[in-house]
């Protein structure tokens, strides 16, 4: 693996009238662009449903599973650091982790944490023994516990870091030592095209107010728009790498954020409007240079009219396209990497042509996260 | 030129764009505020993740870097209503820690925080970065392929392509005027359109130039901004005052198939002076 590699996504989602995520007057989020008026979605409430998504997808028995390779890499580390042979790291170890298995389960959802231990958390908790591994590994395995336990192990692993805080970061203003370096960056999600804002009036009646004729038992309005969203985000992979200290939990986390952004959707008026849309594109690419947003691609807004008339989606999609292959043109460095997964009906073959030669073969959305796991894995995609 | 000259002083161009900005000063807690042009701070901040510099490490290096801001396209505010709560519907931690360093719930439980950010939208600027053009080479290959993904003031604002515009061998004053005005073909054409709508004049007699407002680091400068950064550490973080002059040059509009475009051609425009211009009038 090189030593510098981000993951673009690009995704063009259209949602039907709603309101994602609304400002303090209740009405759906807005910026200028290209200055017309957008519907706009900010990075934080995109990474709220992102983060809701790991939470209903990623079951503790997976996070499990990872608790074996977590101890191999730590007894790495304190062979690495001490220079004892593999056996007594082992012991070690072993002797480190016993006392949090009782602790890890006290709380319910404590122990996803658990399982996802940063680079540091491993180094200091190796540093811990280290120094004093000859001594250590001299005692039977009662003193061991002993002395293990005036180590403070517990302290040193509660900075340990789940998924999303090695996707997206930790700040704690008092002890910079806990503080995270987020791996993922989101922009706000900005339409394609101009919008208006609407208003729903809306009625309620009082169903129990036969008799008299009182109108209506409340009014109000919701205010609402429809918009085709470009939303984009960037993994840096040396970053989460360095988050998470391996490279295979990396690119599963990778794998795991792609289908979570994908499939996630702010939940605002959600029972008003049941906006729950699925993206009609999704590209990926991996590049060695630099992260490449294409919002530039929509600073003139995309009118029905001016377009073919393949309607919003499919004409913001073409225009995504041309501006990615015009930005590797002008710009010289060719992705490392890409795939796409679109939903376009046959009749837009020229959007799909366009789109091929931009961002690879089409694939389903399953293939492309295996496609990018091989890719970052160092296999042949 | 026969000869290379031997790298002096020279001047990195950036072109800061992307449909949203932040480029805080003082903000602190709940109000997070941006002023109407990038800071120094801002701009070294980007150069310096870019190079992949951790927060602790040392910028002074970077904070001796000569700055001048071109507003090519000064966008406007957008205040934004934010909350914080935490995802699994715990209630929030309180600011301060135990001894422990453990953060404990607020009591009575507080679910929901509140805070407004301030942002720039739709704005364009061009920034010229004044130093070593050895220190400049390095800085305009780590912005081509940055440690950290870029931000424009925050990072939820990514920037938009081109970032990096070169490095030019001519000090910042130069670079600012001579560099084509960069903003969207649209943007150009309603310059032109306003332009002709005002002065009456023919179709083709397009703008040769436009005025654009600057901010150049000046030891004599009438204005003294507290953004020169001289930490980032999160517990050491300060600032130093700088002096700066603000200004107006003409800047090439760019339009293409003008000749000669780069020089301005009437009165209008060398004198172009129009303080109403930014409010778009």
């Amino acid at each position: 693996m090189t030593s510098r590699q981000y993951i673009d996504v690009h995704i063009i989602q259209t949602v039907p009238p709603a309101n994602l995520n609304r400002d303090d007057q209740g009405n759906p989020k807005e910026a200028h662009f290209g200055g017309t008026r957008r519907s706009r979605v900010s990075s934080q409430a995109w990474k709220r449903a992102t983060r809701l998504h790991f939470t209903e997808r990623i079951s503790p028995q997976d996070l499990g599973t990872r608790t074996k390779r977590i101890a191999g890499k730590l007894a790495e580390r304190i062979g690495d650091i001490a220079q004892v042979d593999t056996a007594t790291a082992s012991r070690l170890t072993g002797a480190l982790l016993t006392p949090l298995g009782i602790t890890a389960g006290r709380k319910e959802g404590d122990t996803a944490y658990l399982f996802f231990y940063g680079r540091r958390q491993l180094d200091a908790v190796a540093a811990l023994v280290g120094d004093r591994a000859a001594e250590l590994a001299a005692l039977d395995d009662e003193k061991l516990a002993a002395e293990i336990k005036q180590l403070p192990v517990r302290d040193t692993f509660r900075t340990g870091h789940p998924i999303d805080v090695a996707l997206f970061g930790r700040m704690v203003a008092d002890i910079p030592a806990l503080n995270v370096d987020a791996a993922v960056q989101v922009a706000h999600a900005l339409s394609t095209h101009t919008t208006e804002l609407e208003f729903d009036y809306y009625t309620a009646v009082d169903d129990e107010n036969e008799k008299e004729e009182t109108g209506a038992g409340m009014i109000g309005t919701i205010g609402f728009n429809s918009a085709t969203l470009y939303r984009y985000a960037t993994i840096g992979m040396h970053q989460l790498v360095d988050n998470l200290s391996d490279e295979k939990s990396a690119a599963d986390a990778v794998v795991q954020f792609l289908t979570s952004f994908a499939r996630s959707m702010p939940t605002g008026y959600q029972n008003s409007f049941a906006h729950h849309t699925l993206p009609r594109l999704v590209a990926v690419t991996v590049r060695t240079d630099q992260p490449v947003n294409l919002v530039s691609a929509f600073e003139e807004p995309v009118t029905p009219a001016t377009e073919t008339r393949a309607g919003i989606a499919p004409a913001s999609i073409q225009r995504l396209a041309r501006e990615q292959l015009t930005a590797v043109r002008a710009w010289g460095n060719a992705p490392a990497f890409t795939a796409h997964c679109h939903t376009l009906a046959p009749e837009h073959g020229e959007t799909v042509g366009v789109l091929e030669e931009a961002f690879g073969a089409p694939r389903s959305f399953d293939v492309l996260l295996t496609d990018v796991r091989t890719h970052l894995t160092g296999g042949e995609a | 030129m026969a000869t290379t000259p031997p790298r002096a002083e020279a001047v990195l161009l950036l072109r800061l764009a992307g449909p949203l900005q932040a480029w805080g000063d003082r903000s602190t807690f709940n109000r997070r505020e941006t002023r109407p042009t990038p800071t120094k701070s801002g701009v070294i901040g980007l150069l310096a993740a870019a190079a992949g510099r951790a927060r602790q490490d040392p910028v002074d290096d970077l904070s001796h870097l000569g700055l001048g801001i071109r507003v090519d396209q000064p966008g406007s505010l957008l205040r934004d209503y934010h909350t914080v709560s935490d995802y699994r519907g715990t209630p929030l931690p309180q600011a301060g820690v135990s001894a422990k360093g453990i953060q404990k719930p607020t009591s009575p439980a507080k679910h929901t925080h509140v805070t407004t950010r301030y942002y720039l939208q739709d704005a364009v600027f061009l920034a010229a970065v004044a130093g070593p053009g050895e220190l400049l080479d390095g800085l305009q290959h780590a912005v081509r392929n940055p440690a950290f993904p870029l931000a424009l003031g925050r990072r939820s604002c990514p920037p938009t392509q081109p970032l990096c515009l070169g490095i030019r061998d001519t000090d910042t004053e130069t670079a600012l005027r001579e560099t084509p005005w960069q903003v969207s073909r649209q943007a150009r054409e309603r310059y032109a359109a306003r332009w002709r709508r005002e002065h009456g004049a023919a179709r083709s007699a397009v703008p040769a130039t436009v005025p654009c407002p600057v901010t150049l680091d000046d030891p004599e400068g009438p204005d003294v901004l507290n953004d020169v950064p001289l930490s980032f550490d999160p517990l050491r973080r300060s600032f130093a005052d700088r002096r700066v002059r603000h200004d107006w040059f003409s800047v090439p509009t760019g339009f293409p198939g003008r000749p000669g475009s780069g020089t301005p051609d009437s009165p209008e425009d060398a004198t172009g002076h129009d303080p109403f211009a930014l409010l778009g009038w």
